[in-house]
This record gives structure tokens, sequence and C-alpha cells, in this order.
């Protein structure tokens, strides 16, 4: 019976609701508030109630790999939605560069926009000119990429502490509670990269037979992660029983690096197509906690909410799941990875997207 | 005193080289493995490629250099993967399709440096921007497809010991040394270099010369792209990225001047080996992400000051 709500949880998850019905729906979100670690902090945003239509401003951290791409879209698709409500949309793209991202919310500024969307390059660069905005009553979203302080609106994510935590216990489940591991995290200084490694770090703490051998960056690359996987196995060779990557981009590489060195470790990783799919080819032991791009779209539809005046959470978690090639204990697969991994879809697939097929890049 | 500087400015490079690989070897038990080299000498078996064809540009002076080769990579790698379907039979006319691409993209750079008048980092910054925006547009930023088994065998596989790229490098390496030192061509390149007025009075299509060099480079970046989206095996937008500046940083650390004339694609190579030798170091000593930007910068400033030409004030 457990199975098979997993089933239906995670065919909602597929697109089913994007069709289906309002059971699959809110058992989607239901599902989102179970994981939720603390009641919601609802805030009251009556102070930026408007008269629609709306001019919105979506900055973004930069369009570097195929997930951002996905989630990119789907802010522009959701806008695209609500003709009725949304006068225009406005969206810069800073590239990774946090001085660009300031410099573009200066310009989104300039152009009168009602709201702003951010998903911020760096956690503490974006920081002031952000604070800033909120402090002078302005009303910001953070979505993805949050930033230091707690001066916004509402932040929207799927706990990236949840992901980071739940990849390190099935990885040391699965370790027996004893071995070494290398991390790979993604780019340095963003926050679901912080979030990630910190929840990854509390799992850790339980485990004192776990020993982390070394911990590098990999800026969401495949390519360096390879890179980086290579030299780790160079130096530590049999020695490594695990890696801990914080998403499948670098884990898709570090996966080649594996291969081409004759290793087959347990790793972990994120619902990327690619990296799913060749653990099955090349029969790794892998887990991962979905990321799902449509966080973009619940962006705009909460923008929305509080421009209409609605009270909305201050950390809006989107629906998640978690599969598994093998379970642990405590980590057990919401759907099995041999139904989620498509091989006939492109490497660059993300599972957990909303988009119409007008916006798929494909 | 004297007897010492010529060494140093003939063959610096090479002793900081071998100098850094006896450190490395020193610092790091895991440096000197048959393994590690191969991890080494392959992917910079591509950045050796495209610094071939940079040098081509560099040698023609006057502050000539390319930006565009890295977005020549990553447009070559989705081409490939897109349009093969990790089909074999389909790897030679869509391999030809990207170095036609990269031709194109080279002779469109030496057309703007040469008839319009644009200097060289604008024109090549402003192509380097737009193949960015093109490739966006054609793969809608995340492209698909997957890479024929015979170029991953090109970018991973070995013959013997040697990885297959290493040794296509090499033969890049051979043939661009041949042009550059045995041909009128190259003769051509270095004159145009060295004094274009001397070489415009001597005759010489000088706008030809520097746009063949353009094109050179758009060639060799279409080749590295080949290699090392052969060698990563996944399609990503952004492969290559920062080779425009490590290939630029190769030459220039091999004795190649952007004043033009002097130097060659041998001293590149020595620079490739030590910027790929540096970027392994690091990961090999486990340095935090800070302390690796600095010790490769600073090494790279340091090998190039070891042998530095003083200029006569």
């Amino acid at each position: 019976m457990r199975k098979v709500i997993f089933v239906l949880i995670a065919l909602t998850f597929l697109g089913v609701t994007i069709t289906g019905g309002f059971a699959a729906e809110q058992r989607q979100w239901d599902r989102a508030s179970l994981w939720n670690p603390s009641t919601l902090r609802m805030i009251d945003t009556k102070k930026y109630k408007k008269k629609a239509p709306y001019t919105i401003g979506f900055s973004n951290a930069g369009i570097s790999n195929s997930w951002a791409v996905f989630m990119h879209r789907e802010v522009q698709a959701e806008a695209e939605r609500h003709p009725d409500l949304i006068k225009k949309l406005y969206v810069t793209e800073a590239k990774g560069k946090a001085d660009k991202q300031i410099g573009d919310i200066e310009d989104l500024m300039a152009k009168g926009i009602d709201i702003l969307i951010v998903r911020a390059t760096t956690e503490a660069a974006l920081d002031p000119v952000i604070s800033r905005l909120h402090k002078q009553g302005f009303p910001v979203i953070t979505v993805s990429k949050g930033i230091k302080s707690d001066n916004y609106v509402s932040f929207v994510d799927a706990s990236n502490q949840v992901l980071g935590r739940m990849n390190m216990v099935w990885l040391c489940q699965t370790l027996q509670g004893k071995g070494n591991i290398v991390m790979l995290g993604g780019w340095p200084g963003a926050g679901s990269v912080i979030d990630r490694k910190a929840g990854a770090d509390e799992a850790l703490a339980r485990y004192p037979g776990i020993k982390v051998l070394d911990y590098q960056y990999t800026h969401y690359s495949p390519t360096e992660g390879k890179t980086v996987m290579q030299a780790m196995v160079q130096s530590y060779g049999k020695k490594i029983d695990g890696v801990w990557c914080d998403s499948g981009l670098q884990g898709v590489g570090a996966l080649e690096a594996m291969v081409a060195a004759g290793m087959n470790v347990p790793i972990t990783g994120d619902q990327l197509n690619g990296f799913m799919c060749n653990v099955v080819k090349y029969q790794f032991k892998a887990v991962m906690g979905a990321y799902p791009p449509r966080m973009g779209a619940e962006a705009v539809k909460l923008a929305l909410r509080v421009l209409q005046g609605e009270s909305v959470p201050h950390h809006f978690n989107v629906p998640t799941l978690v599969s598994a090639t093998d379970e642990t204990a405590d980590i057990k697969a919401d759907v099995p990875w041999s139904e989620l991994a498509q091989p006939n879809q492109p490497e660059n697939w993300w599972i957990g997207h909303t988009l119409p097929k007008k916006w798929l890049p494909y | 005193m004297s007897s010492g500087k010529p060494i140093f400015e003939e063959y610096g490079i090479y002793i900081f080289l071998i100098a850094l690989f006896a450190v490395s070897s020193l610092l790091s038990p895991a440096f000197l493995t048959i393994e590690n080299l191969r991890n080494i000498f392959t992917p910079a078996a591509s950045l050796g490629m495209v610094a071939v064809g940079q040098t081509f540009v560099i040698l023609i002076g006057g502050g000539a250099l390319d930006l565009s080769v890295a977005s020549v990579m990553a447009t070559v790698t989705v081409i490939v993967s897109m349009n093969t379907h990790g089909q074999d039979a389909l790897l030679f006319p869509v391999s030809l399709l990207c170095i036609l691409f990269g031709i194109v993209v080279g002779l469109t750079n030496g057309f703007l440096v040469t008839k319009r008048g644009v200097q060289p980092f604008i024109a090549t910054l402003g192509m380097m921007v737009i193949i960015q925006g093109l490739r966006f547009l054609y793969t809608k930023g995340a492209p698909k497809g997957t890479f024929p088994p015979f170029l991953r065998l090109l970018g991973t596989g070995n013959i013997g010991p040697m990885p297959i790229s290493v040794l296509s490098f090499a033969f890049l390496l051979v043939l661009a040394a041949i042009v550059l030192k045995k041909t009128i061509f190259g003769r051509k390149i270095y004159a145009t270099g060295g004094n274009i007025k001397a070489a415009l009075i001597s005759g010489y299509n000088t706008d030809l010369i520097i746009i063949s060099t353009y094109a050179i480079s758009g060639f060799t970046a279409a080749i590295g792209g080949l290699y090392l989206a052969g060698w990563l095996g996944i399609s990503d937008n952004w492969v290559g990225e920062g080779y425009e500046v490590d290939s630029i940083a190769a030459v220039i650390m091999g004795g190649t001047s952007f004043e033009g004339g002097k130097g060659g694609v041998i001293g590149t190579t020595a620079g490739v080996l030590i910027i790929a030798t540096l970027y392994n170091l690091v990961l090999l000593l486990h340095l935090p992400l800070q302390l690796q930007y600095i010790v490769k910068g600073g090494a790279i400033i340091l090998a190039t000051s070891f042998y530095a030409r003083k200029a006569a004030y």
C-alpha cells in the first residue's frame, strides 16, 4: 500500500498534475508541508497590495547549466499564464557575477517594477542590495539561491538542507557508518550550496566513522566534476568509499572519472537525467534528492499573491521526492530509480518541471 | 654575470616546467604516476590544440588575440551531440561541419580586424558573445544528444601508454611547427608580426595573412572542442569555458609576445603543460578554492617573470 502511495506521489511529481485532479495536487503539497522542519511563518503582505496588472522583475544569477535554464523558463512560462494580471515581465541574467546582478537589479528597479524575484549569485554579495529594498518597503521574493539575512518577503526552494542531509544519511548508511568520502559542491558562496553542505554536515556529525577526505567546488560543471574527481582518485585511490555530490551536474562528471579509473563506489546527486541514466548504465549505487525547477513558476505565483495582499509563507517549500538504487534503513525510494531514469530523453532533461511544450528547451 | 641570462631567456619556460614537475612530485606522491599524467595530458591536449591556433594569431602582433575560441569549442560540442545522435556513421560529416564553422568564425574575425579595422580584442569578444547567443538559440539552453563512441575513443582512448588525444595534438604541433618555420606562409607570419609596414612594402598581402591566422585559430578551436567533447562525454553549453584565457596565457608564457613576430608553438606547448600541471597540482594538494586561485595565478606570473626579457628603456 505504501509503495502504491509513493508511486502516485511520484507520478504527480512527473507532471501528471498538470492535467490531473485536485487530490493528486493536494497530496504533493501535503508532502511538502510534512517535510517542513518548522511551522509556517506567514507574512502579512497587505502593505504590498496593488491594482493589477503588474510589472514583475526577475533577476537570475545565471543560466550556466540546464537546471537553471529549466527554472528560468518556468518563470517566463508562468508569467505567460496570467495575461490578465501580469502586464510585463522583465528578465535579466547575471552570468554568475554578483556585481552584474546588482546592476541588473538597479536596472529593473529603474524600469518601475512592482515586485522583484531574485535568484542570488552569492548570498553575501546580494544581501545588502536586497536588504535595502526590503527596508524601503519594496517586495522581494528570493528563489532557489537566497541571501544571508531574512530581509525578503518569501524564499522559494525545495529545502536544500533536507536534500543535503538526505543524500549524506543515505551515503553514511550505505557505507554502514564506516569509510572515507569525498565531497563535490557547486558554486562557492551560493546559498543553495552552503545550505546543502550544512545539511550534509549535520548528518555527518552523527556518523563519526565516516571521514571526509576532501571537499572541492565544481561550479555545477560536468567538466570540473570530472577533472576534480580524477585528481581525487589519483590522490586517494581505493581509500575513497563514497562520493557526495550536491547535484547530478558535477555528479555525471564524477561518474565519468570513476568509470575511467575502474572505480565503483556509492554516489549522491539529483534528478539530472544524464546522471540517473549513467548510474543505471554503469551499475553504481546512488541516491538523488530532486530539486524541482518548477520552483520558478511557484515564485511567480507567490509574487502575484503578495501583490494581491494575501499572506504568504516566509519560506515556501516546493514538493520534491527521493529515489535510490539501493534503499537504506531510513532512506526509501519514493519511486524506483529505473522508472525515473529516462534513456529516451536528453541527458540535460530535468524531471519536476511544469513547462508547456512551447517553453521546453527541446 | 650576463652569461646566464640568455639561457633563461631562451629556455626559461622549459626550466620552469621541469622545476614545476620536480616540485609537484615532491609535494604530492600521486603526481608522478602514469594515470595522473594521463589525467593532465588528455584534457591538456585540447587546450594545446586551441593554444597552437592562438599562437598563430598572437604572432601577428599589434595586440592580436582570439577570445572566441572557447565559444567555438562549446558550440562544436553541442553541434556534434545534437546532430550525430551518438552514431559513428554521422561523426565524419558532422565533424566537417564543425570544422567549417570554426573556420568561418575565424574568417569573420579576420575580416573584422583587417577590413573593418576593429580591434582584435573587441572583434573576437563580440564574436564570442554572438556565438554564445546563437548557441543558446540553437540549444534553447539545454543541449541534447550524445556523442558517438568513436569520438569518445578519440577523447579518452590510448594507443599503448599514450592517450590518442595527445598523439593527435603532437601531430598538429609538428604540422604547425613546420608551417611556421619551414614554409613561406610561416615566414610571412613572422615578417608581418615583426614589422607590418616592412611586410607590406615587401609585397606581402598582410590582410590575407592575418585573416588566415584567425581562420587557423578557428580551425584548431573546433578540433580542440571535438576532442574535449570526446573526453567529457556529456553535452554541455559551456565546454571549454576559460580556454580563451588559458590559451592566451599559455602562448604568452611560452615566449610569444603580444608585439608579434617572435615565439612559436613549442614554447606554447610548455605553457600549456605548466597551466595543466598547476590545475592538477592544486587539486592533488587539496587546497581550498581561494588558495587554488592564488597559487595558479602566482605561478603563472612567476613562470613568465622568471625568464622575461627585460625591456630596454
